[in-house]
């Protein structure tokens, strides 16, 4: 290795720890005042290396060239999270949850990002999966492992089923259709009785493999990590998994077709594009996503009710969306991060979680519409 | 029979309170091609309004219900035109221009901003408040027919408002302007109409028929709550879109559609009442799917 090289890599290795030391500790801290502190810390600390254009140029140049290590080291600190965590188990659970919504808002962004059709039905495919699956495994008692895929594929179905007719619609005629449909899921969920109306389903058994139930601790090298590591594993295999496909998609000729289709409908059909097969790929990928999420969601939590499932849901959803970054598959799951930390660390102000959540969406949209991490031009290849 | 009356009676009287927050839809619409998706909170606001001055009333002593009602009235009136103008300025203004699921976004981040609101800073404002009773209960007997004259009353209220607002639209120069927006609004500023005051103007209309909404609505349905606002806004939505959204006629021909669907569903479907709101959804999917650009409304066409 190169003198050169050494006196790139310990500083870059250097400030990559110093972030992962701010967000740990921003995942410990329970205090308002210091969780404050960190958040002013992380605005001054970017304000810093954007005002210092060597620094900034630095940083980019070591992001391109070691991008291999940058990646490893992270994938490190993400699978140690837990390890260092061990003593916070309702922080893992947070992150579980923030992984939950990295889902929703990755399949969602297929759509709201790539293809600009408004979808608000995010609620109502989350909660097929997870209820189609919860009765399976209740009355048939199927495993999680085969529920995983069949989950996705229910709502998948449904998916397609209403995306076909409803792909003829646009715009706000189109925000309607997902509107309604989520309020009618919600709506025969809390009244029809075999899904348990407005109590739910409760006692869902947790996911094995072979003998080890999920609900157990983990017991690695004499330390003793939370069962909620468990999940939080899962969740983050299956974001990975997502992030991967959504790679793939969108450097293939469906990603190609979606972003036609976004920047003009019109020429893109006369290019040859299927514009209504494409839209409907969208849409059911949307919520065979969704549906996996919904799956993951009822065997965590073991108890599902429809309260989980409203118009909130998909309110939350579209706002990781924009608020991460159209058409950006990392700053959705970094949206999600933030959409799901920032109001849970503010214990102070529990109850006003939705207010600081709506307000947050608004300081967003009218200061930096574009979303944190704006969409990058499309290299068409 | 007389239960078919009296149902007849209820969904006149549910889809004029529904017509008035679907033809503020349309509006705005019209105006500048923007769907307001936290008026139904604005009606919301409006039904607290009205709970508010009937308590500041109550403790001034004796003063008859029909001065009560009258100022309840013409103070929503200004609170919720004001509120409405406010909103306008803040949240949908800077929006005029950008994407539409931005302007969708932010104003349903609005409307959590306001139900939140309402429900933190209203004292217990998470449980249902009793509305007062400020319309004279009387009901009449025709025959075997009991008719409810609130109901009636009502009805009658929107009524008189919605053709106030037609004539007001049809028949004086602020209305022209409106219209003219409606048409094109870069012909309509050439013309000298200064577009931004009325926009303005125009949700200030919309908004107040809301809070007068919210008034009515709160009370028939004698409690309100402070989430009735995202149902309420959905169900008047979908009212202008199926009548067809930006032609006014077409937000009342929506709202009797739903208003009818809501209460024969309820009253005549054997165990029924709890999906009232799902068959109105699957008829607003059907008409969305089916007539996209509404009954009266004409298709867009395709501009390249």
């Amino acid at each position: 290795m190169k003198r050169k090289e050494i006196f790139e890599i310990i500083p870059f290795i250097f400030i990559e720890t110093l972030f992962f030391t701010i967000a740990y500790l921003f995942l410990i801290f329970e205090k308002t005042y210091s969780i404050l502190g960190i958040l002013s810390g992380i605005i001054l600390f970017s304000i810093f290396i954007n005002k210092i254009p060597k620094l900034n140029f630095f940083l980019a140049k070591c992001f391109s060239e070691y991008k291999k290590l940058a990646i490893i080291y992270g994938i490190i600190f993400i699978i140690a999270l837990p390890i260092l965590l061990r003593n916070y188990p309702y922080q893992i659970f947070i992150l579980f949850n923030a992984g939950l919504f990295a889902l929703l808002a990755l399949g969602l962004n297929w759509q709201i990002g790539s293809t600009n059709i408004v979808n608000f039905a995010t609620g109502a495919s989350f909660a097929t999966g997870a209820y189609t699956t919860a009765l399976l495994a209740i009355h048939l008692g199927w495993s999680f492992w085969i529920l995983l895929p069949i989950g996705g594929l229910a709502a998948a179905g449904i998916g397609f089923i209403l995306g076909l007719p409803c792909m003829k619609t646009k715009t706000y005629y189109l925000s309607l259709v997902t509107i309604a449909f989520t309020l009618i899921v919600y709506l025969l969920l809390n009244n029809l009785s075999w899904t348990g109306g407005p109590d739910g389903i409760a006692d869902i058994p947790f996911p094995k493999i072979g003998n080890y139930s999920f609900d157990s601790t983990i017991r690695l090298l004499g330390l003793e990590i939370p069962f909620q590591a468990n999940f939080y594993y899962l969740t983050v295999f299956l974001v990975a998994l997502t992030f991967i496909v959504d790679r793939r998609l969108r450097y293939s000729r469906i990603g190609l077709a979606w972003n036609a289709i976004r920047n003009d409908e019109v020429a893109a059909e006369c290019q040859g594009i299927d514009v209504t097969y494409s839209k409907v790929l969208s849409f059911s990928l949307n919520f065979f996503f969704d549906g996996i999420a919904g799956t993951l969601f009822a065997f965590c939590m073991s108890h599902i009710s429809p309260e989980s499932f409203t118009f909130n849901v998909s309110i939350t959803v579209v706002a990781i969306v924009i608020v991460g970054g159209m058409d950006n598959a990392v700053g959705v799951i970094l949206g999600a991060l933030l959409m799901t930390l920032i109001p849970e660390k503010f214990q102070v102000f529990q109850n006003y979680r939705m207010l600081i959540f709506g307000f947050i969406i608004l300081m967003m949209l009218l200061l930096r519409p574009k979303g944190l991490f704006p969409q990058t031009v499309r290299k068409y290849y | 029979m007389t239960q078919f009356i009296e149902q007849i009676i209820f969904a006149l009287m549910l889809s004029s309170t529904y017509a008035l927050i679907s033809v503020g839809f349309t509006l705005f619409f019209g105006a500048i091609n923007i769907v307001h998706f936290s008026h139904g909170d604005v009606a919301m606001l409006g039904a607290f309004s009205g709970i508010i001055i009937y308590g500041l009333f109550r403790f001034m002593g004796s003063v008859p219900s029909w001065l009560i009602t009258m100022v309840i009235f013409l103070l929503t009136f200004i609170i919720i035109g004001f509120l409405g103008t406010f909103f306008e300025r803040t949240v949908i203004k800077p929006f005029r221009k950008s994407p539409l699921l931005m302007v969708l976004v932010a104003t349903i981040a609005l409307g959590i901003v306001i139900r939140e609101s309402v429900r933190l800073f209203y004292p217990q404002g998470s449980n249902p408040q009793v509305f007062p009773k400020i319309l004279p209960q009387v009901n009449y007997e025709i025959g075997r027919l009991l008719m409810r004259f609130d109901h009636l009353l009502i009805f009658l209220i929107s009524f008189f408002l919605i053709s106030f607002m037609f004539l007001f639209i049809n028949r004086t120069k602020t209305g022209l302007a409106i219209r003219a927006i409606s048409q094109d609004i870069e012909a309509a500023n050439l013309m000298g109409i200064n577009s931004d005051i009325i926009i303005a103007i125009t949700f200030l209309i919309g908004s107040i028929l809301a809070g007068l909404a919210g008034i009515l609505i709160g009370s028939y349905q004698t409690v309100v709550r402070f989430d009735i606002g995202l149902m309420g806004g959905i169900k008047g939505f979908s009212a202008a879109v199926v009548g067809g959204l930006g032609n006014f006629y077409g937000a009342i021909v929506g709202s009797l559609i739903l208003g009818f669907t809501e209460s024969l569903s309820s009253a005549y479907i054997p165990g029924g009442a709890p999906y009232k709101d799902v068959f109105a959804f699957i008829i607003v999917i059907f008409f969305l799917v089916f007539k996209p650009s509404g009954i009266l409304g004409r298709a867009a066409p395709i501009k390249i």
